[in-house]
């Protein structure tokens, strides 16, 4: 069993601002009024703003919410398509023989977005981009808890964005950006366990891996939950113990 | 000429996606990279792109002389006139 900590985290999408309407959104009580995303950039400047897109914007806005008091923090970003949207756009260019535009051939690369964070934020710290199609989540946990062997707390974003139309019959995605930023802590925050489970039916495999961001918002939400993931035929459990302050 | 300068600066707005900033935002002589608009190293790329989709002009991306053209507004203006009266 490894113990850790969850420090804080933050979740933005359109609509979907607060706690409670991430509440709604896992009780099927949600409907998106406005597919605009409200989120502050103020944090990154303006020249470096303007690379982002609705995928970015989502990472970045979550970002911004925690407040982090020092920003050279070790970064796990985990997104399982990345920007597709741009690389569709890019292959198309291509198909057309245009001439590739050299911004939109830097931003297609997948570490882009954690890689202009960590230029806005002078963050010098290590900064993996993971790209897991099953058990995602998972695999950012996992990179995340290696990071937590040599630092005291490491930002993890998971975030993603709807496929372009022409992918979805391949892959699922949500039909939104979104967003999630946590910061994991040796010290500071609720407790959490991630423990090897028995392993999963194939049936619960597919439960698990379909519904895996909402069961993982709802572990959030929770004051003592837990979520089970899965990962390359293995499963795991992560639990939670919230400190409240007496 | 004052038509030409507004006619690229447009350009490099519309090619960066400099969103928040208007044409009259941008001065004919301040440096476009660095100081001034503040612009880096892919920026130059994507305008050298733009010039050859616009005006049909190739430059060379190492060159000492591109990076006189790429000083100002004026600089880039001149560049153009000077290939349309070749």
């Amino acid at each position: 069993m490894v113990a850790f900590k969850l420090e804080a985290w933050t979740a933005v999408a359109p609509s979907l601002e607060s706690k409670s309407d991430w509440q709604d959104w896992i009780s099927d009580s949600f409907s998106m009024k406005d597919s605009t995303l409200n989120v502050d950039l103020k944090h990154i400047p303006m020249m470096l703003r303007r690379r982002f897109n609705a995928l970015g914007k989502s990472a970045m806005g979550a970002i911004g919410l925690l407040n982090l008091d020092n920003q050279n923090i070790p970064c796990v970003f985990a997104s399982q398509h990345g920007d597709t949207h741009l690389t569709l756009s890019l292959l198309e260019g291509i198909g057309r023989q245009d001439d590739m535009s050299p911004t939109g051939f830097s931003l297609a690369v997948h570490n882009a977005i954690s890689g202009l964070y960590t230029i806005a934020t002078k963050n010098e710290s290590a900064v993996t981009a993971i790209s897991a199609m099953r058990g995602h989540i998972a695999s950012a946990l996992f990179e995340t808890l290696s990071q937590l062997q040599t630092s005291e707390r490491v930002l993890c974003v998971i975030y993603d964005s709807q496929l372009p139309e022409l992918y979805r019959p391949y892959s699922q995605s949500t039909d939104f950006p979104y967003a999630i930023a946590i910061v994991f802590s040796r010290e500071r925050g609720d407790s959490l366990s991630f423990e090897y489970s028995p392993p999963l039916s194939s049936a619960e495999r597919s439960t698990a891996y379909e519904s895996e961001l909402r069961a993982f918002v709802a572990f959030l939400l929770s004051d003592s939950g837990t979520f089970t993931c899965s990962n390359n035929g293995t499963a795991w459990t992560l639990k939670k113990q919230t400190q409240h302050v007496c | 000429m004052t038509a030409l300068q507004n006619e690229l600066k447009t350009m490099i707005i519309e090619c960066l996606d400099l969103e928040d900033i208007d044409a009259d935002d941008i001065d004919n002589e301040a440096p476009l990279f660095v100081d001034g608009l503040g612009l880096d190293s892919i920026d130059a790329l994507e305008i050298g792109l733009a010039l050859q989709k616009h005006y049909g002009i190739k430059l060379d991306s190492n060159s000492e002389e591109t990076r006189a053209h790429f000083a100002n507004v004026n600089a880039l203006a001149k560049l153009v006139q000077s290939h349309r009266t070749l």
